[in-house]
């Protein structure tokens, strides 16, 4: 039994069998053998080597006579990288020393080599891991010969691990048959991450090297509530989670339950719970735990996972179809977050790989810099806006000069659409993103030009305090409740209530249980969450009153280190609600 | 081990590319039958001959130069033959 500590990024538990993806498209089923196996599995990788072998041969002369000598020797090289006898030692030896599978020693040595290349700082052998990728896929291929199990195809339900999983791999996963995952790399904002809070499945990601400690087919438990996973857990482990996974499930389904009942404190005050959502589909998620709208509509999916840049069209159906579901309530639709190099098409080039993406080309400054790509976003926007509550939030935003350009293309590409006379919605409100510590210090100003403000914590917490928690070095450092980010909630509230303007906290601090009597207690009135908290939020509200909210508000502010403002909030939700507290 | 079983030369890539993925697996095939030992080295990088991932970290672009040398039965002629394909650039016939 191991057990490693990682991030929770999505609460639950799930106990399964491992898939540890180490090629892109088949899954290794086991990365061990049997100590007396290694002779006939050191024979079976011989055999795959032969195949893949003459298989080349034939490329090569196939290649050869169609397109050209040049072009066969591609396949020629091929053929004596394979044939290298430096590679077929070391993976001999994994196999004979270390009783790796074939299909796991190849995997390993191949993608050693392949990181290799990449790391010289050469473009050319840097490219050259493509054709080290190559040879692995047919290699597995040729191993794993009709026994592969297509990762599109899944016959049994899993867990899949993987040191990180890219947009492509999960496009190609079977998704209904995936139970949880969890991931060497990558931090709460991760793919990963967003796509297990989509599909409302346990992950934890951030766990540090682990693939190597598990073979495919081992029993393995995902905790993402304390952001643990264990491999081949023993019998008391095993049924201790059994029993925490059944009671998870009653109370998320009393949770349920509670859905459609009004989200007031208990003097009466109405606190609206809304979703955070990426996926069209999750808006029915929030629908159905009675969410009071979805204060954040993350649109990078629409980038992500595509070669091609979206058309004005895949945007507006996209948004068309969050707002027909949600109906009335408000539906907050953020425009691109996303650094430049995720952007497919034209913006590619633009971006330089900086030392530091997290200070450079992203966000709304991906969208000023290329107006098209913006225009193209806000036009679907307004136009989908017709038929519903839709608001407009800017991420980023770090100057009052960039809020002023962005709502200036906004003007002209409303002007666009009178001219051409298609339907919009004129008056759609314009909000910022408050996640860069100087908009929080000039809030007043920056009120006076929006219709909304939407703390996001995630990245205010990360400029603020200099830390990045998806580096485990450095996450210690990155603290929700640090009496810098209270005073700077306190102060962004206070400079939207003296203008009159809406505050909501949509960061992860506001679907943490803990935060919700200080947030309440600050002032918030509007709290946007995962879909998957929304029951428990309005339940922690439901037990709460305002002037103990408020109470605990100026506790915790009378507090100096994060240490203790947590000890205390975590105290005080027991105080709350008991049943909740984890 | 004789004077004759061992050889070494120096050569210059001339190939615009450079030693890239179809040299080294010329190099590869070429001395894939020969027992002894073969490197190929530059400055102190040395590569084994026969492994084109080897051979390939040695990074040498136009205009390095490159030292072959060779242990064993038959070396100078193995030497020979690798100075030839670095002459032809690789234009083998096949």
């Amino acid at each position: 039994m191991i057990v490693k500590q990682g991030i929770a990024v999505s609460p639950g538990v799930a106990i399964g069998q491992a898939l540890a993806l180490g090629a892109e498209e088949f899954r290794i089923p086991r990365r061990f053998v049997r100590v007396d196996a290694v002779d006939t599995e050191i024979e079976r990788l011989h055999t795959a080597l032969d195949n893949v072998c003459a298989e080349i041969a034939r490329n090569e002369e196939l290649a050869t006579d169609r397109l050209g000598q040049q072009y066969g020797a591609i396949f020629g090289a091929h053929l004596q990288m394979i044939r290298d006898p430096k590679l077929l030692s070391e993976i001999e030896e994994l196999i004979r020393k270390r009783h790796f599978s074939p299909e796991f020693a190849c995997s390993q040595v191949l993608r050693r080599y392949a990181k290799e290349l990449q790391s010289l700082g050469n473009k050319y052998l840097a490219e050259r891991a493509a054709d080290i990728f190559d040879l692995e896929r047919s290699v597995l291929r040729h191993l794993l010969g009709e026994r592969r199990e297509e990762l599109s195809q899944l016959m049994t339900p899993v867990i899949v691990l993987a040191h990180n999983l890219t947009p492509s791999e999960t496009a190609a996963l079977d998704k209904k048959n995936v139970l949880g995952f969890a991931t060497e790399v990558g931090g709460h904002t991760s793919h990963t991450a967003i796509l297990a809070g989509a599909l409302e499945i346990p992950a934890v990601v951030g766990v540090g090297q682990f693939l190597a400690d598990v073979s495919g087919g081992d029993m393995v438990i995902i905790d993402g509530d304390h952001g643990e996973i264990i491999i081949d857990p023993d019998e008391d482990c095993l049924e201790r989670y059994r029993h925490t996974e059944e009671r998870s499930k009653s109370v998320a389904e009393r949770l349920l339950l509670l859905g459609p009942r009004v989200s007031e404190t208990r003097d009466g005050v109405r606190i609206k719970v809304m979703g955070n959502i990426e996926f069209p589909e999750e808006a029915e998620a929030c629908k159905a735990r009675g969410a009071d709208g979805v204060g954040l509509y993350r649109t990078e999916f629409l980038y992500l996972g595509t070669s091609e840049e979206r058309t004005e069209e895949d945007h507006y159906q996209a948004y068309r179809k969050v707002i027909e579901t949600i109906g009335d309530a408000p539906v907050v639709i953020r425009t691109l977050d996303l650094g430049a190099d995720k952007v497919p098409g034209s913006m590619r080039q633009l971006f330089s790989t900086g030392e530091n993406p997290e200070l450079g080309l992203r966000s709304i400054r991906v969208s000023l810099h290329d107006q098209t790509l913006f225009k193209t976003q806000l036009r679907a926007v307004l136009r989908a806006a017709v038929d519903g509550d839709v608001r407009i939030m800017f991420p980023l935003v770090s100057s009052l000069i960039e809020l002023r350009q962005a709502k200036m293309i906004l003007r002209d590409v409303k002007e666009d659409l009178e001219e051409q006379g298609i339907p919009f919605a004129r008056n759609t409100p314009v909000g910022i993103m408050v996640e860069v510590p100087a908009v929080a210090l000039l809030a007043e100003d920056f009120a006076r030009e929006v219709d909304f403000f939407s703390i996001g914590t995630n990245d205010l917490i990360q400029y603020t305090l200099a830390a990045d928690r998806s580096d485990p070095v450095v996450s210690k450092y990155y603290n929700s409740a640090d009496p810098s980010i209270i005073r700077i909630v306190r102060m962004v509230v206070a400079a939207a209530s003296s203008r009159g303007i809406s505050v909501t906290v949509c960061g992860q601090m506001s679907s943490d249980p803990k935060f919700i009597p200080l947030l309440v207690g600050l002032g918030l009135r509007q709290l946007s969450v995962t879909p998957q908290a929304i029951p428990e939020i309005k339940e922690i509200i439901r037990h709460l009153t305002i002037p103990q909210a408020e109470e605990i508000a100026s506790r915790a502010q009378q507090l100096e280190l994060a240490r203790d403002v947590e000890t205390f909030l975590r105290g005080e939700l027991n105080k709350i609600c008991p049943e909740l507290v984890k | 081990m004789t004077e004759s079983s061992r050889a070494e030369r120096t050569v210059t890539v001339t190939m615009a590319h450079g030693l890239h993925m179809v040299p080294c697996s010329e190099i590869a095939k070429f001395v894939r039958d020969f027992d002894g030992e073969v490197r190929i080295r530059r400055d102190n990088v040395s590569a084994d001959a026969h492994s084109v991932f080897d051979l390939l970290q040695l990074q040498a672009e136009q205009g390095a130069l490159l030292v072959l040398e060779a242990t064993g039965e038959g070396a100078e002629s193995i030497v020979d033959g690798l100075a030839r394909l670095f002459e032809a650039e690789f234009h083998v016939e096949r």
